[in-house]
């Protein structure tokens, strides 16, 4: 335990450190530079930390924004207006901040509402938040002299402080966001939104909240961004349609990729280095310097698509390769009592179908399917290639996939509740490849599938996973207790297999949907598997679901086999029964006679 | 009141003209092109350089759409194809370009606006109503052109190999269809197209380095809403052009400018398949 | 200068880290029928996918006439003569019958040539030219799919479970066209089957494909039957 404390302090003495070192150089800044100088780069401070807010959006979670500049416009704008119509002083500005925040929020939650849903894709996303300056902008536009129009408001009264203490403010501001952020990142949490960007649909099926999650993300990048718009207005004294615009949101991305995406200190280096630079060289040559940035910008994302900053930190790492070691020793421990090992011996079946079907158009994948799975149960389902097995296993795990019929998990039904939800009513489900998180370590891996029961902390990393009895005899089984701090993706393809059922079980279901979990296997590997599944139905009375082809396996450890054929159940039986059946034999070696004949 | 119903029809038509271009490389590249609005800029300086070099403005749409498949041509070769497996990064590639594009103008041609002739000047009477014979020439072409395009896709061998890559790419491939050179083609064809676009509607506004931003996003929300389809894209244009026509006319201009994108993005919210089953 | 239209060399294949296909070698000589034999998840599609470039293999060799061929994209080993008919997404079911077909060769001037020796082998096809694939029955979009194939004129056809959910009359339809377009045409194919009568009826060879590996194969001649190989491939 001790060792624990000597992690988690590091990670936050690093933060300290540099947050102090920031401030320190924020302090004396003012010292040593001209007023011109310092007048550009309050405003570059400010945006540096919005472009921070876009690293964690794009960067880390994969939410390719380019309406970033609208949060800050509406920060700016909540200053110009309540200084302008309604009063100035202390009270005024305590409330003109409030309502940024506040309307930031409302807007980004709208925006996340439009954007993130189950099934959404992320150009639609993207193409919403480049909507959102577009629109912002002509509102503006349409305010009349309320908001100044095109020409926007200026010569309000505001606090006429020397640059120094403007600069202060800027400054602490960036390096404060900027140390939180990076705590952020490099959280539990920050790991739940790597996860979200590699992969958002298996995200989803570990019952992870993936909308919620991105627009509470949004939300807070929204209010960093208005308070740091706010102080622009503030400070300068204008505001204009362009702040909120979506060329300055545009820039922001273009300052992310080139200072190198999910790094996080590269683009707020970026911001400052390219802001000044443009500010200082676009009077001598404008344009020019724009097209140089456009160039450099669409080199950077063909050739270097992580941008500048691994260069630099790469260099870095080679002048000191001595602090190349793991950072901590993961380890993994037993959660306290879990539902799971509750089990459902003989109560109501975990798992009902009654009438289900699903069809794409005039094509009926699925048709009037009636199944019941019980505890302590491994049910097979085999049939030939596009019977519908597939199609089964998401329409029990997603509430929108079916077309007709009802579903009960542990007798509540599910509706239509997304696939995070139906998680949380106790259905895992493993599938057919192997699609882990590659950069994220086993023991990362793991801890996420335990965000919906432990949560994940925001602004700390720990290194121990509480994981119910099962996972952990699978990660004792395959090996994998060793290699927690392992990145997957040097995992071999038997260990993959293995995490991820380990995965699965972490979210402790009390049904199991397995797609060809031996696929690729090795006969041992396979044995090994086989016994624990039995395990898993005797000892904790799982109901398993399991899709197989390879029929010595399922006869090894399954009670009762479905055959499906084309979309509708064959027959039920023990897999003895099922061998003999001259139907299923007829069905497999392609005498089909249509039995609805 | 009917030259409301005439503006609704432009409006459509030009709409339809100018976010085509950007439909054939979505549909067959899954690629959203974000240069489409500084192809649509090149265009219109195209029909600027027409006029000003005194050549008969009828040429300058096609002139502009022959500049614009070489320059798609080069482009796809040099910064698409490298990002094909990385849909975002294409989209940022592009519009890195888009940038370039428009400031390589604005070096060039300053920041100023430049008008190109118009090849109709005017208006004509048609049913008992005076409207501008230039903007009901462009709605002709925009029916024309749907009617090309749909006999591209629908009747020539390109059009089914393109069809073929659009709904299984793979499977095409294993037919021998090079799936690598219909890609090309494809962006060439739908640069080509965004140009001429631009030199046709040049006359009606006029053009600036930025000319092509403001379409660029309702052409994005015409085409996510019409899905992959033609007649869809003529049927988004008409509705949401018209309601933005009905919108601008008795509440508000500027209302009116923003309602293709909220209109789209509701539409799109609660159906995510928008028009593509119409 | 071996006569084999088609040779591997250890080709051990699969998706990121997994072997699918386990040092798979084999020939296949010109007019010759070859029968995968296999239950499913076996690794027979994958090894047809690795032959046409679909699937890179992680190591061994695929040989087409005497040349290096593995890892040549799909179009240009469509365009040297294989004609790969998939087992799953098969046909483009939004398009016309005769698109499908058209879809089958490069150049409409061949399709229209080649068009009356496919109504000979499916009269039945050409009655339906402008239907939606999608809407015809299942056997018919099986024929539609050999006529597709064949239709390119190919030195090798890779024939992936064609029979599954056929009726047995089009069971036997289909061994006579593949017998006919081995005799006379002298086309060479590689059958992937469940389907034991039906492969042994026309194959000249077989091999059992199991959990990746070959572990079985023969010349089919009166001492093979069905029973014999059923074991490797009982439900």
């Amino acid at each position: 335990m001790p060792r624990k404390e000597i992690t988690l302090s590091r990670t936050h003495r690093t933060a300290l450190i540099g947050c102090l070192v920031g401030l320190c150089t924020v302090a004396i800044a003012p010292l040593f530079l001209d007023t011109y100088f310092t007048n550009i780069l309050i405003r570059t401070l400010l945006l540096a930390a919005v472009v921070m807010t876009v690293d964690i959006l794009w960067g880390y979670t994969g939410i390719l924004t380019f309406g970033q500049s609208a949060f800050f416009g509406i920060g700016a704008y909540a200053c110009g207006l309540v200084f302008t119509h309604y009063g100035f002083g202390p009270g005024w500005a305590l409330g003109g901040l409030a309502l940024a925040l506040g309307s930031a929020a409302v807007v980004a939650a709208g925006t996340g509402w439009l954007a993130f849903f189950h099934g959404s894709s992320p150009i639609y996303a993207s193409i919403i938040t480049l909507a959102l300056p577009i629109v912002l902008t002509q509102v503006i536009y349409s305010g009349g002299s309320y908001t100044g129009s095109s020409s926007g408001l200026s010569g309000f009264p505001t606090y006429f402080w020397s640059l120094e203490v403007w600069f202060w403010i800027a400054g602490c501001f960036l390096v404060l966001t900027t140390t939180a952020g990076w705590l952020l990142v490099r959280s539990d949490f920050g790991r739940v939104l790597i996860a979200i960007r590699e992969n958002e649909d298996r995200s989803a099926y570990l019952g992870i909240p993936v909308s919620r999650i991105k627009t509470m993300l949004m939300v807070a990048a929204a209010m960093v961004a208005s308070v740091a718009g706010f102080a622009y207005a503030a400070f300068s004294n204008v505001v204009a349609p362009e702040l909120a615009g979506f060329q300055l949101g545009t820039e922001l991305l273009i300052w992310t990729a080139l200072g190198g995406r999910a790094t996080l200190l590269g683009p707020v280096f970026a911001a400052i280095g390219i802001d000044t630079m443009s500010s200082w060289l676009s009077g001598a040559m404008p344009f020019f310097w724009k097209l140089l940035t456009g160039i450099a910008f669409v080199g950077v994302i063909v050739a270097l698509p992580r941008g500048l900053a691994p260069l630099i930190s790469g260099l870095w790492n080679r002048l000191r390769p001595q602090r190349n070691a793991i950072d901590f020793e993961a380890s993994v421990v037993k959660a306290p009592g879990t539902r799971m090992l509750q089990g459902s011996f003989g109560d109501a079946p975990p798992l009902r179908i009654v009438g289900l079907s699903r069809r794409y158009g005039s094509l009926e994948v699925l048709r009037d399917v009636n199944l019941i799975g019980k505890g302590t149960e491994l049910l097979g389902i085999i049939g030939p290639n596009g019977a519908g097995k597939t199609t089964l296993m998401r329409c029990i795990s997603d509430g929108k996939e079916r077309t007709t019929g009802t579903l009960y998990i542990n007798n509540v039904e599910i509706a239509h509740s997304s696939p995070q939800q139906v998680v949380g009513l106790g259905v895992g489900r493993s599938f057919q490849n192997t699609n882990l998180f590659e950069t994220l370590t086993v023991s990362e891996c793991l801890k996420l599938a335990r965000y919906r029961i432990d949560g994940a902390s925001l602004f700390s990393r720990s290194d121990t996973v509480a994981l119910p009895q099962p996972s952990l005899d699978i990660l004792q089984a395959t090996g994998l207790d060793k290699k927690l701090s392992e990145e997957t993706k040097n995992l071999s393809h038997g260990m993959k297999r293995g995490l991820e059922l380990a995965m699965v079980l972490a979210t402790e279901p009390s049904v199991l949907l397995l797609d060809e979990p031996t696929a690729g296997l090795t006969r041992p590997e396979r044995m090994a598997i086989g016994s624990v599944l039995t395990k898993l139905t005797r000892d904790f009375g799982l109901c398993i679901v399991l899709i197989e082809h390879d029929l010595d396996f399922v006869r090894a450890i399954s009670d009762r086999v479905v055959v499906l054929h084309q979309g509708a159940i064959l027959m039920e039986g023990t897999v003895e029964e099922v061998v003999a059946s001259d139907l299923v034999k007829a069905v497999y070696a392609g005498h089909k006679e249509d039995e609805s004949a | 009141m009917g030259s409301v119903i005439f503006d609704i029809l432009t409006t459509a038509g030009i709409l339809f003209v100018v976010a085509s271009g950007l439909m054939i490389i979505l549909g067959v590249m899954k690629l959203l092109n974000f240069a489409h609005g500084a192809f649509l800029t090149a265009g219109g300086y195209a029909a600027y350089l027409t006029g000003a070099a005194g050549i008969s403005p009828w040429f300058s749409v096609p002139l502009a759409g022959i500049v614009g498949i070489v320059f798609g041509l080069l482009v796809e070769r040099t910064i698409i194809r490298p990002l094909y497996n990385r849909p975002l990064d294409a989209i940022l590639a592009t519009w890195g370009l888009g940038i370039v594009i428009s400031q390589i103008f604005a070096l060039t041609f300053g920041r100023g606006v430049q008008f190109a002739p118009s090849p109709l000047s005017g208006t004509i009477e048609v049913l008992g109503i005076e409207y501008s014979a230039y903007r009901l020439a462009v709605s002709a072409i925009a029916v024309l052109l749907a009617i090309a395009l749909i006999a591209l896709l629908s009747l020539t061998r390109f059009g089914l190999n393109a069809r073929a890559v659009i709904v299984n790419e793979n499977l095409a491939r294993g037919l021998g269809i090079d799936s690598t050179r219909v890609r090309a083609i494809t962006f060439g064809l739908g640069a080509g197209l965004a140009c001429a676009a631009g030199a046709l509607i040049t006359p009606l506004l006029s053009v600036d380095p930025n000319m092509g931003l403001p379409w660029l996003v309702n052409s994005f929300m015409l085409v996510l809403i019409s899905g992959v389809s033609f007649p869809s894209l003529l049927l988004a244009s008409l509705v949401l052009g018209g309601t933005q026509v009905l919108i601008s006319t008795f509440i508000s201009p500027i209302l009116g400018g923003m309602t293709i994108v909220v209109l789209a993005a509701m539409i799109l919210r609660l159906n995510p398949k928008g028009f593509s089953r119409a | 200068m071996s006569d084999a239209i088609l040779t591997l060399s250890d080709i051990t294949s699969g998706y990121g880290s997994a072997a699918v296909v386990r040092d798979v070698s084999l020939d296949i000589k010109q007019g010759e029928i070859l029968a995968v034999l296999g239950k499913n998840g076996m690794g027979k599609s994958t090894l047809l996918k690795t032959i046409m470039g679909f699937v890179s293999p992680f190591g061994g060799q695929v040989i087409l006439r005497d040349k290096d061929v593995t890892q040549t994209p799909p179009h240009m080993m469509a365009r040297s003569g294989v004609a790969h008919i998939p087992q799953e997404n098969t046909l483009f079911p939004d398009l016309s019958v005769e698109d499908n077909l058209r879809l089958g060769v490069n150049s409409d001037r061949l399709f229209r040539q080649r068009l009356p020796t496919i109504e000979s082998l499916f009269p039945r096809i050409l009655e339906r030219m402008k239907q939606r694939a999608g809407t015809l029955s299942g056997g018919e979009q099986k024929m539609l799919l050999m006529c597709r194939g064949l239709i390119s004129h190919p030195r090798l056809m890779l024939i992936d479970e064609i029979t599954e959910g056929l009726q047995p009359a089009m069971v036997d339809r289909m061994a006579e066209v593949l017998v006919k377009a081995r005799d006379d045409l002298g086309i060479s194919v590689l059958l992937v089957e469940q389907h034991l009568d039906f492969a042994l009826s026309i194959a000249n060879r077989f091999m059992i494909l199991k959990l990746g590996e070959i572990v079985d194969q023969g010349v089919v001649d009166s001492q093979v039957t069905s029973d014999q190989l059923s074991a490797h491939l009982a439900v």
